[in-house]
């Protein structure tokens, strides 16, 4: 049940047809995708995958066809989380039974869980499968509800499958508060950043990312992981700053935008489902000056 | 204003007597110690200072004070912020006539100004000096007053003395933003690290620190900021973990943690004047015994 979660990982989009129905072929030619162009691993579905505007029905037809057509190529792991906890189980039973290799989940949406609730929760959620389990920590979402050292230490003392951590606070104290008692108490976890904060976060132990980006930019995410495995600093700030300025793009109406810079890439994946927009032709049209601007055009794949 | 580059700025405490006045016979020693252990500017009065417990006479006397004391060996960087623009603006002043290499200050206190306002804040504090002006960016201590990309971008257009900004965000994102930008217009444009979280904001180009823990391990404190300045943060990652260590015993302790831990250095400097609370004796048993656990302060100064 060990795996090893280091590099750029991608948790791709969810492609939907034009009535806004799963777009399944196409989510395949997506995955795809990601393997040929350096993914070390792919999750499915984060929120940048609409993961809570997708019926628990939909997302367990999805989670079967990552694990079928990556076919063990590289680890899939599957985001269990849903507003009521115990869709969350079933959905992690579900991710057992395809043979997905891990799980993934944040702390509980809305309530806002006292520490040791959330403990419970990760205690049972990690203890009713045996696969490895990531947690995710994403604290300017969830109205300040987060993992502080304390809560990981006391986690990682109990559950053997706890491996890694998505760490999206993008924050150096949050970070490394985390990082230091987790990679004291078990060398192997992996802290992942995010979104592909890799510059700050990799010289502190940092084990990768997960990506915005990797299906706009998968050459660019990974020569920033390079770069910085490598120390070489001053190029990894270079490639840093410029998908810190894809991240700003794509983080304005979050995953519309990155839907809306696939078209112009020649990958489309449909439309985003509400409440959240659709980018509108204008939209498209904006992302391509800005993809233009930073070379994005010229260096990375076009099409599937 | 080229040029200007704080390096590795102490921070110091403000010692008081018994009867909690500014005890300037301990301070001549507070700064004599700063400048034998690494400090290669002093920042006063930072919020660790107590700045805000201070009435604005003493604030300037403690500036001018400092200034006559250091005779020169080091720049000193006063922090001039105030809830009023115009109270703030003449502290500047003062401490430009006092001889201050720099004025650094934050958003306004107490208020929450448009966008607009705060961008007036700025530029009639920088412009009543004309030696360089830093803004500090606190968003932990100061919540609501927001500062962007485009306020930085304004400022520099207006301001040739705005020389950079203090992060204690210590958000990778708006670092990024802020530097990438701000690049572009005005290539010596300073990141300054508000703390010591240096390794992540270096990587991202930080090139200064301002550091409070220097009272208390400014053997670490320098070597973490050496190591960050020839660029090699997974050098820096055992001290960078060190500091953060010592950062978090720290404040846990609370108002009076600071004082606290020079204390227990042998560096006694009085209690911090209401309406922070000071340790209690069981917090200072506490406190004096984990940083006794640490194994870094074994080798760092003991007394004045």
């Amino acid at each position: 049940m060990s795996i090893s979660l280091r590099g750029v990982m991608q948790s791709p989009v969810t492609p939907l047809k034009a009535d806004f129905s799963p777009d399944l072929p196409t989510f395949e030619r997506l995955l795809d995708f990601h393997v040929r162009t350096g993914a070390t691993a792919i999750s499915w579905p984060h929120h940048k995958g609409e993961s809570l505007n997708l019926t628990i029905a939909e997302r367990k037809a999805f989670a079967e066809v990552a694990v079928q057509v990556v076919a063990g190529r590289i680890p899939v792991s599957i985001h269990v989380s849903a507003l009521a906890v115990e869709d969350s189980m079933e959905l992690a039973r579900h991710a057992q039974s395809i043979g997905a290799d891990a799980i993934i989940a944040i702390t509980p949406y809305f309530w806002l869980p006292s520490v040791d609730a959330i403990y419970d929760y990760f205690v049972r959620l990690g203890t009713s499968i045996d696969l490895p389990l990531i947690a995710y920590n994403s604290p300017s979402y969830l109205a300040g509800v987060e993992f502080t050292a304390e809560l990981t230490r006391r986690l990682i003392e109990r559950l053997p499958n706890f491996i890694a951590m998505k760490e999206a606070s993008f924050n150096s104290e949050k970070f490394l508060e985390i990082s230091r008692v987790a990679l004291a108490l078990r060398p192997n976890f992996s802290m992942i950043a995010g979104v592909e904060f890799l510059a700050p976060s990799v010289p502190l132990g940092g084990a990768g990312s997960y990506s915005s980006a990797g299906a706009i930019c998968p050459n660019l995410c990974t020569q920033l992981y390079a770069a910085c495995v490598a120390g070489e600093s001053v190029r990894a700030r270079e490639l840093q700053f410029k998908l810190a300025r894809l991240w700003n793009l794509f983080r304005d109406q979050y995953p519309s935008s990155l839907k809306g810079g696939m078209v112009v890439m020649g990958r489309p994946v449909g439309p985003t489902r509400p409440p959240l927009p659709t980018a509108s032709k204008e939209r498209q049209a904006y992302i391509a000056t800005q993809l233009a601007e930073l070379g994005i055009l010229e260096t990375e794949p076009h099409g599937w | 204003m080229p040029g200007f580059t704080p390096g590795l700025a102490h921070a110091p405490i403000t010692p008081f007597t018994p009867g909690l006045q500014i005890d300037f016979g301990l301070f001549e020693k507070v700064i004599e110690f700063h400048l034998r252990h690494g400090a290669q500017a002093l920042a006063l009065p930072m919020h660790t200072g107590e700045s805000v417990s201070l009435s604005d006479a003493e604030q300037r006397k403690l500036v001018a004070f400092t200034i006559k004391a250091v005779k020169g060996r080091v720049p000193v960087i006063a922090h001039v912020s105030d809830a009023g623009t115009g109270i703030a603006a003449d502290r500047a002043r003062h401490a430009q006539d006092a001889g201050a290499a720099a004025v650094v200050a934050t958003t306004p206190y107490y208020w929450t100004p448009p966008p607009a306002m705060v961008l007036e804040h700025f530029a009639q504090i920088g412009s009543a000096v004309s030696i360089p002006f830093f803004v500090f960016y606190t968003p932990g201590e100061l919540g609501a007053t927001k500062i962007e990309t485009d306020l930085v971008l304004k400022l520099l257009d207006r301001l040739g003395n705005f020389a950079g900004v203090v992060d204690a965000s210590l958000d990778w994102q708006f670092m990024i933003n802020i530097v990438s930008n701000a690049w572009r217009v005005r290539p010596d444009f300073q990141l300054v690290s508000g703390t010591e979280y240096m390794v992540s904001a270096g990587a991202v180009g930080a090139t200064s620190m301002f550091s409070s823990l220097a009272g208390v391990a400014p053997t670490r404190v320098r070597q973490l900021y050496d190591i960050c300045r020839t660029e090699k943060y997974f050098d820096a990652r055992p001290a960078q973990e060190d500091l953060a260590a010592l950062r978090q015993i720290v404040k846990r302790a609370g108002a009076g943690g600071l004082k606290g831990a020079l204390r227990a250095m042998g560096r006694e400097c009085g209690e911090p004047r209401p309406p922070l609370d000071r340790l209690s004796a069981g917090g200072y048993d506490k406190l004096a015994a984990e940083l006794g656990a640490l194994a870094v302060l074994r080798a760092e100064p003991r007394g004045w």
